[in-house]
Order: structure tokens, then C-alpha cells, then sequence
């Protein structure tokens, strides 16, 4: 039930929200055999970009003239950040919103724990942020197909975007934690999308500054960086487990504060 | 003797800047209406919340159906119908897609109830909740309540917001409730609809409960603001009346708290010189200070 109503009450921005994520990436594929035929300049450009930022943005190990490495550059960088502040908006909102608009008294009074308030509650930011990837999936394989010609590896593109898929959860796990702990929503989703901004931040510092290289076990953008996966084929398990530990974690400790929370409206 | 429907044991509450509840200690039995007054502020609404597991008990334990009101918080709520004293409701739905999703969780499925008691209370259950007045959502509050038919209604401040009118049908309507055998909890800051409702009630006054009582017994003592008007004030005696509680005099006005037998205050008052006379019922807080402290 809890389900169902929070589907249908974020469908409308999954929609807004897949729409524009489909546009860019189709718009963005749609132009790479134009820029693919003028590789020769492109990469000339690229050469002549400042070394740190090449660095920051991959693109000492990616080229512009291959499909997913045009698709690493250009587009992983819109699924990552873009896909991060739909997911942690959404998760901030979901739990916390119920306090704020104090709605959570009908929810409360009705025969249900609050540990399926919760379960259901990240069962719908779980699906929401599942097929928000399912979208972007499908766009790149559309979108591949203008690239004929371009040999593109989906087993590497499928490792990429498994890596985004965890990334997303990650932020919105992190978001929803915090949206079981505080009052108003307001808080939630502006500390939320400060957290997606300082971890983007960090993974471009990581990528620059050898000092502060250890920050790349800081970032989720850090984990699926593309330049990464994309040359070497491979998803770093340290990574992997990070995640997952991340994720888990933060889903149940929200269960375990929230089931002992006093909840005044 | 049956089992209390609302067994309350020392029930503490402490948190932050609220003054919560204290050591609150009382039973409802099956079926009856049992009042909850105080002033606002006193802690009713803390105790309700405590009741429903909305905040959890410093100290002291309470069950209701004979369960524990924290490790069986689920099924208790699945045979309560709550009215919260404000509402609020999802914006986005209309009332009735509010009242359905009710009564999915409770697994009711005499739908047609909602339509009787909507059209009872002369509600539109097409419109869009953030349309309705304030009036109107304390109407579907109603209906959401009662729909399911609990076994125990907890109504907080039920009444705010409600025309005479309405409050006429919802007290009509909660009276076929009882009637069914439903325990009803009510609570309230206004003396004369608990009078009106209840069998008993408990008042509770700064986080503490005061005292547990009949309402026959509260109308036995019944109180009476009496305000005499006249041109003297000072030459109205009445020092030969017993069981007036206070007296004061302010301009024309001569004001007495009484709380004796009404006729013998009719008889005493009948030849003294005064243009006019109010008799009304004293607030709340009147009979706290001068009635209670007094015991």
C-alpha cells in the first residue's frame, strides 16, 4: 500500500526526470559521428587543454574518437551527477517529508510498523533509482546505434553502468538515512545535494592533487570514475564493497533510528 | 471483572522543552465514553501520543486490549480509530482516495460506509484535500476515524472546527458508535461536551492527573459563574448563602463563583436590589484553581 502510494506520488518526476536524462544522452550520441570524423582536431584541442584538467575529467586516458570513450568524457558525467541529485532529492524527501507536513500521523496511527514504513519507503527510492538506470540503459543502446561503425563494448558499458547503479544507491541510502533522522525536509535536501556537490568536488581534487589522492576512497564519483573502468575493464571490488557496505549500513541504521524515534508532529 | 479496554500504569513522559505527563494512572472500561480534560497544554495530546507509540514511555507501562502499547503497537492500531485534534492530510489526494487508503491498512472493505458517513457529515469526497476548509478536514478526520469501526476511538479535541450543526450529527454519530459497544476516549478542553458525551472523566492538569470522576458526581458539584448587575453593588448581602465559593465586586458588577443548591441562591438574590443576572458555566481553569485546590 505505502508502496504503491509513494511510487505514484514520485512518478511524475521519475518521468521529468528520465525524460531529461534519455534527451541528453541521445543528443549527445546523435553528434558523436560528426565529432568522430574530426578526431584529428579534436584531439589536437584536447592536447592543448592544462594537464590537471585533463587529469580532473579523465581525459588523459579517454579518447574522444571511440564511442564510450566520447560516452566516458561527455555523458558518464551527466548520468553520475545528474542521476546523484535525483536519487539523493528523492531519498531526502521520502521519509522526512511525512514530519514536515505532519502527515505522518495518519501514517502511524494505522496497523503498521515503522519498520515497514521504512522497508516500503526505500523500496520505492530503490525502484525509482532502478529504473531511472533502466532509462539511461536503454538511451545508450539507442543511442550507440548512430554510432555505426563505432565498436562499442557493452560488457565494459555494463560494468560502467553497474557502477553508477551503486553509486546512486549510495547517495541515496546516505540521503535517506539522514531523512529518517531530521525534522524538516528543507535540511534534508539541501544537505543532501551538498553531500553529491562536495563528493563531485573531491573526486576532481582526488584526480588532480596527488596529496589529496586519498580522497578517491571518499567519493562515489571516485568509484565509477569511467576513465578507470572504461581502460582497465574493471569494476575495483575494494569499491564494490565500500558501496555495498555503505548502502547497507546507512538503510539500516535508519531502520534501527527510526523504529526508536519519538515522532511529534 | 472484564479486562480494562485502556489500562494506563505510571505512565511517564519527559522530553525536551514539553512538560510532558507524570505518573498518570487510570483504566477505561469496555464501552464507555470516557472524557480527558485539561487545559491545552496539560498533556492530553502527550498522553494520546503515548498511547499510540508516537513517542515512547520514559516509565511506567500502559496497554490497551490487553497489549502492550509498545511491543504490540500493530495490532492495537489495527482495532483504533484516531482523530488527531489538527489535520493533516496528503495535498495531492482527494478525500476519497484519503479515506480508501485508510481502510486498506485496516483491511476494511464495507466501502459504502464511506459514503454514509461523507454524506452524514455533508462532505464531498471528490474534492482535492488541500481545498478543503479547516472545518472540512476535520471532517474527513471523522470519517476516517469511524469508518473501519474500531473498538476504540481516540478523539482529540474532536470538536474544533465543527459548526453546532455538525457537532450535533458527529455527537449523534458517536453515540451509534457506543451503541455498538465501541469505547470511545475523548478528549477535550471544553467542560459541557464532556458533559454532554461522557461517563466518566479523568482531568489532568500540568502533566499530572488531578482526579478520576464520574460526570454525575462533576455535576453534583457543579459550578456556576453568577454575575449580578446593580446600581450598589456593596448593598447585596448574601453572607447568609452557603456554598458560594468566591465573591468579588468590580464596578457595577458583583461576581460569584457558586457552588451551592440553585434555588436557595434564587431565593437569596430574589429581594436584592439588581437589573439583571448571568448564570453561566465557569471555564475550566476556574474550577482548577478554586475547586481542586481547595480538596
Amino acid at each position: 500500500m505505502l508502496f504503491r502510494r509513494e511510487f505514484k506520488r514520485n512518478l511524475r518526476s521519475l518521468i521529468i526526470w528520465s525524460i531529461i536524462i534519455a534527451a541528453i544522452i541521445l543528443l549527445y550520441l546523435s553528434i558523436f559521428p560528426e565529432m568522430a570524423k574530426q578526431q584529428h582536431s579534436l584531439d589536437e584541442m584536447m592536447s592543448s587543454m592544462p594537464e590537471g584538467m585533463k587529469k580532473a575529467f579523465g581525459m588523459d586516458r579517454l579518447t574522444m574518437g571511440t564511442a564510450l570513450g566520447f560516452y566516458g568524457i561527455e555523458i558518464h558525467l551527466m548520468n553520475t551527477l545528474l542521476g546523484s541529485i535525483f536519487a539523493a532529492m528523492l531519498a531526502s524527501n521520502i521519509v522526512a517529508k511525512e514530519q514536515g507536513e505532519k502527515t505522518i500521523e495518519f501514517l502511524l496511527a494505522k496497523p503498521f510498523t515503522r519498520q515497514q514504513i521504512i522497508t516500503e519507503k526505500w523500496a520505492a527510492v530503490f525502484t525509482n533509482v532502478l529504473i531511472f538506470n533502466i532509462v539511461i540503459v536503454l538511451a545508450s543502446i539507442i543511442g550507440f546505434q548512430f554510432t555505426k561503425g563505432a565498436d562499442v563494448s557493452y560488457s565494459t558499458f555494463f560494468l560502467l553502468e553497474s557502477a553508477v547503479v551503486l553509486m546512486h544507491l549510495t547517495f541515496a541510502s546516505v540521503a535517506f538515512l539522514i531523512s529518517t533522522i531530521v525534522k524538516r525536509t528543507r535540511t534534508v535536501v539541501s544537505s543532501s545535494l551538498a553531500l553529491v556537490f562536495i563528493m563531485y568536488f573531491f573526486s576532481i581534487i582526488a584526480g588532480v592533487s596527488d596529496t589529496f589522492s586519498f580522497l578517491k576512497y571518499v567519493s562515489p564519483f571516485k568509484y565509477a570514475e569511467a576513465a578507470t573502468i572504461i581502460t582497465e575493464n574493471d569494476f575495483d571490488p575494494q569499491y564494490i564493497t565500500i558501496m555495498a557496505v555503505v548502502i547497507v549500513g546507512c538503510v539500516l541504521a535508519g531502520h534501527w533510528y527510526y523504529s526508536r524515534k519519538d515522532i511529534t508532529v | 471483572m472484564t479486562q480494562p479496554i485502556v489500562d494506563i500504569k505510571q505512565l511517564t513522559k519527559t522530553y525536551g522543552k514539553s512538560r510532558g505527563i507524570s505518573n498518570i494512572t487510570f483504566s477505561i472500561e469496555e464501552g464507555e465514553v470516557f472524557g480527558f480534560i485539561g487545559p491545552n497544554g496539560a498533556g492530553k495530546s502527550t498522553t494520546i501520543r503515548t498511547l499510540l507509540n508516537f513517542i515512547f514511555p520514559t516509565s511506567g507501562n500502559a496497554t490497551i486490549f490487553g497489549k502492550d502499547i509498545v511491543k504490540q503497537a500493530k495490532a492495537i492500531r489495527q482495532q483504533i480509530g484516531y482523530l488527531p485534534s489538527e489535520i493533516f492530510y496528503y495535498d495531492d489526494m482527494k478525500v476519497i482516495d484519503l479515506l480508501r487508503y485508510s481502510a486498506s491498512f485496516h483491511h476494511y472493505k464495507n466501502l459504502g460506509r464511506i459514503h454514509e458517513l461523507s454524506e452524514r457529515l455533508d462532505l464531498d469526497t471528490t474534492r482535492k484535500i488541500e481545498d478543503l476548509s479547516f472545518g472540512n478536514r476535520k471532517k474527513v478526520g471523522i470519517v476516517q476515524a469511524l469508518l473501519h469501526e474500531p473498538k476504540l476511538l481516540i478523539l482529540d479535541e474532536p470538536t474544533g472546527g465543527l459548526d453546532p450543526l455538525m457537532q450535533n450529527t458527529f455527537f449523534e454519530l458517536l453515540k451509534e458508535e457506543r451503541s455498538k459497544g465501541t469505547t470511545i476516549f475523548f478528549s477535550s478542553h471544553i467542560l459541557s461536551e464532556v458533559q454532554k458525551m461522557c461517563d466518566r472523566v479523568a482531568i489532568i492538569k500540568e502533566g499530572a492527573l488531578i482526579k478520576v470522576e464520574s460526570v454525575e458526581n462533576l455535576l453534583k458539584n457543579n459550578l456556576k459563574n453568577v454575575t449580578l448587575t446593580a446600581s450598589n453593588p456593596a448593598a447585596i448581602n448574601l453572607s447568609a448563602l452557603s456554598g458560594v465559593i468566591k465573591q468579588e465586586t468590580a464596578g457595577t458588577h458583583l461576581k460569584l463563583l457558586y457552588g451551592g443548591d440553585m434555588k436557595k441562591l434564587v431565593a437569596a438574590i430574589a429581594d436584592a436590589p439588581f437589573n439583571d443576572i448571568l448564570i453561566e458555566e465557569p471555564s475550566l481553569e476556574e474550577i482548577f484553581i478554586h475547586y481542586y485546590e481547595k480538596e
